[in-house]
């Protein structure tokens, strides 16, 4: 008998739960989310070098102008057209979303590795906005214009046995960035580096980078360096 | 039975206690500066919602004796508060008024119904004596509290002299207030007390939340079998230089949800879909934007008080010299920030014409021909069709591209054929493949017309105009009209703060305005188990 009460109580107990769940109208999962805008992406020509940073679709987050956080894409950045696509999996396209929209976007690549993106004005010769990765956040931001270029070289036969004599190659461009005074380039080595300091630093950091046992070779020895100088305090000049 | 079986009783027993009771506590109200206005004024009013209630827009609509709504307004909530005006149309008939105030989604269960009085400017109150007071069960009587002082506030007051009274708070009481105080010194009328009760009903329907903004919902039918229509796209735009846009896939029945919350102003809005097919003809039905009126209310009638008689006479010329005086009793703070877009849905144009800058031209196939780049717009045997140009594979589409009137997507192209030079401000056109969301557009052809109006586009059970009332923008009581011998200061509200934070000691300074008779200070407040306190002291201006 007070088995029967018991799954009575159960029962009433689901069976409201269960009318209260259905009074709320049902919606459809992100109905209010952001509706991307863009153009379809057109493929780029087979050559050697990749054009893409990463060699797959990546998940990852994109920070619109609208405030809007889309985190449910699957993208990749063309780091040949400075551009951010998207596969939408609706209508099986390739989408180049557009630059206007977007303020910028996150990723963790194949190896694990963390990317943020933002998108800034470049008043130089490349004028226009374009995709930087933030290498280093602080007073001074270090960033990488991660561009591939379409470079002429000696005539190869590419996948299809076709002749040709173009080629995808990286060409990183690093720059200290802070938004009053905004860019200047940096070489990714001790030379170019320690170039973008007072005169009267330049020795101290020097000895700072020997002490630290710091030596610049590649991109995360600049920013190993970057982050050891700023710890003491030294500006950058622009 | 075992001692486990016991336990999970009673735990599942008290969790339905503490929901019940949660629900008996609706710290729902609604209230306002004064109870008795004049026709052509401003009312302002706050709202306090349910803390259970996640909806973040509580409506204030103004009803009529007959239930009929007249005008209202959408409030944004903060922390289950809101506070906003409403224009009171100058064309009202001298009466009770009903100001309701709900949340869309429990509308149908529960509304809070405020009692005002209406003067029209022009008729006074004559044809309503005797005056039909509202009947309805009483709200949760508000609690006066004596823990709430109002201290140093002088029995009378000269016309023109500062008022400078304290709020004190108990400790005890501070603690227990939930969100902001209520301040507001203004005109009363003691004769007229309006009635304020909560309308409930067993609705058992829960509309959808409002959390982000307003949502604009209704259902798409087959317009001969009367079917919900699956999978079809409706279009919402709110026509503009950059227009808005927004598409909704319908759900399998036929269901469609717009989320409103850019606007700060009332705006336009053309809801639309098409037919999978040239010969289907599909219906859509807006779900109603404001409460329904439930059960008409029910009054009884009453003699108009001398001094009610008095005040409403008095008010009349304030309001008539107000209006002469163009003194304004609000100053609108700037709406919150929002990024506006300054590139249309369809993207940044290919190319921007405007044809009025080139000879005129009598029709639109003339227009494509010499003027838009990569657009062909035929008209052969009367079946116009048109094709964009996509510029990166140098060849037409093959599908029609999107083509838009003001904004508005039309299919039907007929309607564009007759447009010459001088009815058209400006054509922008997309030669690349296009994508919103998953909708794709092989080109974009965007007419924005001289006229601006977007009359072209008629009304149809397949496309409806509808004008919205937006979330209002922040407002504060105007400051008072500069010292002028010969101008008089015709404020009725000397101080309105719905935002005051609690804190044990306030002070209140306005200045009194020309206007005599009674006045009173009152403070009120939420405190966290949904009762609401106030505290009140009457003064006279002379």
């Amino acid at each position: 008998m007070i088995n029967k009460i018991f799954y009575t109580i159960l029962f009433l107990l689901a069976f409201s739960l269960a009318a209260r769940l259905s009074a709320q109208e049902n919606m459809n999962r992100n109905w209010d989310s952001e509706k991307i805008k863009g153009t379809r992406q057109l493929p780029y020509p087979l050559y050697h070098g990749f054009p893409y940073l990463t060699k797959n679709w990546m998940p990852g987050e994109i920070e619109f102008n609208s405030g809007e956080i889309v985190d449910s894409l699957n993208f990749r950045y063309s780091s040949y057209k400075d551009e951010l696509v998207y596969f939408n999996q609706a209508i099986n396209t390739q989408i180049t979303i557009d630059k206007s929209d977007i303020k910028g976007f996150s990723f963790v690549d194949e190896n694990g590795s963390h990317h943020i993106f933002r998108k800034f004005f470049y008043n130089d010769f490349m004028k226009g906005y374009h995709y930087f990765e933030v290498l280093s956040e602080g007073e001074s931001d270090l960033l990488v214009y991660r561009k591939v270029n379409l470079n002429t070289v000696s005539p190869y036969k590419d996948e299809r046995g076709v002749l040709t004599n173009m080629e995808y190659v990286p060409e990183y461009r690093y720059y200290f960035y802070t938004p009053e005074k905004g860019f200047t380039g940096v070489k990714p080595n001790q030379m170019g580096l320690v170039s973008k300091f007072v005169k009267t630093d330049q020795k101290l950091i020097r000895k700072l980078l020997r002490k630290n046992k710091i030596s610049i070779t590649d991109e995360s020895g600049l920013v190993k360096a970057w982050k050891a100088i700023e710890k003491e305090g030294y500006k950058v000049v622009f | 039975m075992n001692m486990k079986n016991w336990i999970l009783i009673f735990f599942l027993l008290a969790i339905l206690c503490l929901d019940v009771n949660a629900q008996s506590k609706t710290g729902l109200g609604i209230y306002t500066d004064r109870d008795v206005y004049v026709s052509g004024e401003t009312l302002l009013a706050k709202i306090y919602t349910p803390e259970s209630n996640p909806s973040k827009i509580v409506y204030m609509d103004l009803v009529n004796q007959y239930g009929t709504r007249i005008s209202g307004v959408p409030l944004e909530t903060k922390n289950h508060q809101a506070s906003g005006y409403l224009q009171l149309p100058d064309s009202l008939s001298s009466g009770i008024y009903q100001l309701r105030g709900y949340q869309k989604n429990t509308a149908e269960k529960v509304k809070i119904v405020r009692e005002i009085w209406i003067s029209n400017r022009f008729d006074g109150f004559e044809k309503n004596n005797p005056m039909k007071k509202l009947i309805g069960s009483e709200s949760e009587p508000d609690s006066l509290t004596h823990q709430i002082k109002i201290d140093n506030l002088n029995p009378e007051y000269v016309a023109g002299t500062v008022i400078d009274a304290d709020i004190q708070i108990e400790e005890s009481i501070l603690d227990k207030i939930d969100g902001n105080l209520l301040v507001a010194v203004a005109q009363t009328e003691p004769s007229f007390a309006p009635a304020t009760f909560k309308v409930e009903s067993s609705g058992t329907m829960e509309g959808l939340n409002e959390v982000k903004g307003m949502i604009l919902s209704g259902t798409v039918t087959d317009k001969t079998s009367l079917q919900p229509i699956e999978n079809s796209i409706v279009y919402l735009t709110i026509p503009d230089s950059v227009p808005g846009f927004q598409y909704y896939k319908t759900r399998t029945d036929g269901r469609f949800y717009f989320l409103i919350n850019q606007y700060h102003v009332q705006v336009q809005a053309v809801i639309q879909c098409f037919g999978s097919t040239a010969t289907q003809r599909l219906k859509i039905k807006l779900d109603e934007l404001y409460a329904e009126p439930g059960t008409k209310p029910k009054y009884t009638k009453q003699a108009i008080p001398e001094a009610l008689k008095a005040n409403i006479t008095r008010n009349i010329d304030v309001v008539t010299l107000q209006k002469i005086f163009s003194q304004e009793k609000l100053k609108v703070i700037s709406a919150p920030a929002k990024k506006q877009e300054t590139v249309p849905y369809y993207g940044k144009p290919t190319q921007t014409v405007d044809p009025q800058l080139f000879i005129d031209l009598p029709d639109f196939a003339e227009i494509s021909r010499e003027l838009l780049p990569g657009v062909k717009f035929r008209n052969y045997n009367n079946e116009p069709s048109i094709r964009v140009m996509n510029s990166s594979m140098q060849n037409f589409f093959e599908d029609p591209p999107l083509v838009l009137i003001d904004g508005i997507p039309i299919q039907n192209m007929n309607i564009i054929k007759s447009m010459g030079s001088s009815e058209i401000d400006r054509v922008d056109i997309c030669q690349s493949e296009r994508y919103y969301g998953d909708l794709r557009f092989p080109g974009v052809v965007a007419i924005y017309t001289s006229k601006a109006d977007y009359s072209k586009i008629p009304e149809s059970d397949q496309l409806i105009h509808i004008k919205l009332e937006v979330v209002q923008p922040p407002v504060i009581l105007a400051d008072p009209p500069a010292s002028e011998p010969n101008i008089p200061d015709l404020r009725q509200v000397l101080y309105w703060n719905p935002s005051e934070i609690a804190q044990n000691k306030l002070s209140v300074k306005c200045i009194a305005s020309s206007i005599s008779g009674r006045y009173k200070l009152s403070v009120r407040a939420r405190l966290k188990n949904g009762t609401i306190i106030y505290s009140e002291k009457q003064f006279e201006v002379k």
